[in-house]
């Protein structure tokens, strides 16, 4: 309580102090929260592509990718070491192409129902409805990602056009903060139909919609490794083909993690340097200004220890303070942001309790360690001068 | 045996190579459990500095001449550490300061807690006597009170309440009506006088006013960083000699 009235009389210098370092902490927690959400799109995809391997011509992000035909599959089957093969069909959800959304771009999946045999490990739950099943193979129906459902503001039994077509929504999916939060599945016929209207007139001539696919998901056999399965599938198809595994993924998609660690790193580092300095001011003041105070303080027998302390505990409260400060004004950013990214699919920020604490703990931290110089400084002070100190 | 007791007291202030300040030049003093003692002189005789020997504040110089002693009740208290010091402050040691006793942002009675706080004592034990320390200076229903909101005179009080509160063996005060117009004085001095003489509580007043001067016991006049008079009768066979007429040493 004492400490409170103590900064209360220094209203304006620590206002500015306070909101230095608040401004520092909302910057950590707006940042952490996307580095957050990054991380869980990362990790998902991460965990997504760890047990298999991604057969594809060219880049699906880049949106030139080109078909693959369907007697690939069968080629791949036969790989020694493979389980399972099964083709599907991705697009960007806008016909337009060129995402402009940073994270995921929203997609259009398709894939035969049950053709991972039971392997895939990367389960997504439902938050209504249920998922396609093999007898959903020739209907327009579709399970919505959380993220996609939101914006498109849909629920299970309402019809939904995605690239025009009418498609009834049978399921939802539970968030899993990763890609398929942003994905609309269907079942692999009517993601070919789709994908051979998207093509120019000449080619979609020469296709046949029915024996076309984006990529095709390879399951290894137990106790082989998708690397091994890797080699044998370029070494049959050639070099024309791309091959992803999860450490492709990782190494990919690692850097990317890595420079927004750093990017954290740096944020925080700079509200360090700047509150802290700014701190160790205020704090050096307060002791200036109070040095007649320390003096009969230490005349009447407070120790040297005594002194610091409060004078630490001060500047640890200035950080506190700042921080939860910081840390509501952060929150508040990161809600409003996602709220307005929303409309467009941009779900960006993830503000978790790890770093709410971490942001609170470091602005308490900060202050208390900036408090240490003028801690020591007041307790060194000699009372006699002190107290005669104007 | 005298409760303090000090000899070969010297102090030089260093304020540049050249230029130093004997404030003390070489003092002798003692002061007898349940006295009330007053420290006169002109402005700038080392009054103030030999109070803040006394009271534990300064060591006295080691460094020329013959070795400085402090005696608190018999025991040797001249180079203790300072946390050593600190803590007899605290607990046998009670201060009064002309002005700026008091810490602005406490209310009277917070002020008077921080004394029993700095001595160890808490809770409810340190509440009451706070209390009752502050009823004894006729301030019982100020307690609440922000120094700001006290005349200079309650302030004063208050803070020989805090002097008070964890009954010392010793309370020290320099000054303490030095700021307060004669009424104001004659009360605070009244106020010491009867805790001298209702609970035996030793006290020593640093004072250059011959009024408060005239309601002690007795008077130590200082010239100079020297003791001109101790103020024992001759024949009383505390200090046969005075300082100021041990051979100069500076
Ligand atoms: N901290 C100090 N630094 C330098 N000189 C001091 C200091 N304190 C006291 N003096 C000097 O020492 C002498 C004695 O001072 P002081 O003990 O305060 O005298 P009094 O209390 O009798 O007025 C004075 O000349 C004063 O200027
Ligand atoms: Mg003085």
């Amino acid at each position: 309580m004492r400490l409170v009235r103590d900064l209360g009389r220094r209203k304006l210098r620590s206002t500015l102090t306070i909101t230095g370092i608040a401004i520092g902490i909302m910057a950590l927690v707006v940042f952490g929260s996307m580095a957050n959400k990054m991380n869980a799109l990362i990790g998902g995809g991460s965990k997504y592509y760890q047990d298999k391997a991604i057969v594809s011509v060219g880049s699906m992000y880049s949106g030139n990718i080109q078909p693959l035909a369907l007697s690939d599959v069968q080629k791949i089957e036969s790989i020694d070491g493979v389980a399972a093969a099964t083709p599907t069909v991705d697009m960007l959800l806008s016909s337009e192409g060129g995402a402009t959304s940073m994270g995921t771009p929203e997609m259009i999946t398709g894939s035969i129902p049950g053709g991972d045999k039971g392997l895939e490990t990367f389960k997504i739950d439902l938050a209504s409805g249920r998922e396609l099943t093999a007898a959903d193979a020739d209907s327009k129906v579709t399970v919505l990602g959380s993220d996609l459902a939101r914006r498109l503001n849909v629920k299970v039994g309402d019809k939904v056009a995605l690239r025009d077509v009418q498609f009834t929504v049978v399921g939802i999916w539970a968030p899993t903060l990763t890609a398929p939060d942003k994905e609309a599945y269907v079942p692999l016929a009517a993601a070919q139909d789709l994908f051979v209207k998207s093509l120019p007139p000449l080619i979609q001539s020469k296709i046949v919609a029915s024996d076309i696919a984006t990529g095709i998901t390879v399951y290894p056999q137990k106790g082989v490794s998708p690397e091994t399965i890797k080699t044998r599938i370029e070494d049959l198809l050639g070099k024309d083909y791309t091959v992803m595994t999860g450490k492709d993924f990782d190494a990919m998609l690692g850097s990317f993690s890595a420079i927004f660690s750093l990017v954290l790193t740096g944020i925080a580092l700079l509200s360090l340097l700047v509150g802290g300095l700014s701190t160790i001011n205020t704090m050096a003041m307060a002791v200036a200004e109070r040095t007649r105070e320390i003096g009969i303080k230490r005349a009447i027998g407070a120790s040297r220890w005594r002194i610091r302390r409060e004078v630490v505990l001060e500047s640890a409260a200035i950080g506190l303070i700042a921080g939860l400060i910081g840390l509501v004004i952060g929150a508040a950013m990161t809600t409003l942001f996602n709220d307005l990214g929303r409309e467009s699919g941009n779900v960006l920020f993830e503000l978790t309790l790890g770093t709410a604490a971490t942001a609170i703990i470091f602005a308490t931290g900060l202050g208390a360690i900036a408090g240490f110089i003028p801690a020591w400084h007041a307790s060194r002070l000699d009372p006699v001068t002190a107290l005669r100190y104007e | 045996m005298a409760l303090l007791e000090g000899s070969n007291l010297r102090k030089t202030y260093r304020l540049s190579k050249r230029n130093t300040v004997e404030a003390l030049k070489g003092v002798e003093i003692s002061i007898e459990a349940g006295e009330m003692v007053a420290i006169m002189g002109p402005s700038g005789s080392g009054k103030s500095t030999l109070m803040h020997i006394l009271g534990l504040l300064h060591t006295p110089d080691p460094n020329h001449g013959p070795a400085p002693e402090l005696r608190l009740a018999g025991e040797n208290v001249a180079s203790l550490s300072d946390n050593a010091r600190t803590r007899i402050r605290a607990r046998r040691m009670g201060f009064v300061f002309q002005d700026f006793n008091l810490v602005p942002t406490l209310t009277a009675l917070e002020n008077v807690l921080l004394a029993c706080e700095y001595a160890g004592i808490k809770g409810k034990v340190a509440r009451d006597a706070a209390i009752e320390a502050l009823g004894l200076v006729g301030l019982a229903d100020r307690a609440d009170h922000k120094p700001s909101e006290l005349s200079g005179g309650e302030q004063q009080r208050v803070a020989i309440a805090r002097a008070l509160v964890n009954k010392p063996e010793i309370i020290l005060a320099d000054e303490p009506t030095g700021n307060l117009d004669s009424d104001r004085s004659t009360e605070v001095l009244a106020l010491f006088r009867q805790f001298n003489r209702e609970h035996g509580q030793t006290i020593v007043l640093v004072t250059h006013d011959s009024e408060v001067g005239e309601a002690c016991d007795r008077v130590v006049k200082m010239r100079d960083g020297r003791i001109r008079d101790s103020g024992l009768r001759t024949g009383t066979p505390v200090m046969a000699v005075p300082a100021a007429t041990a051979p100069a040493t500076a």
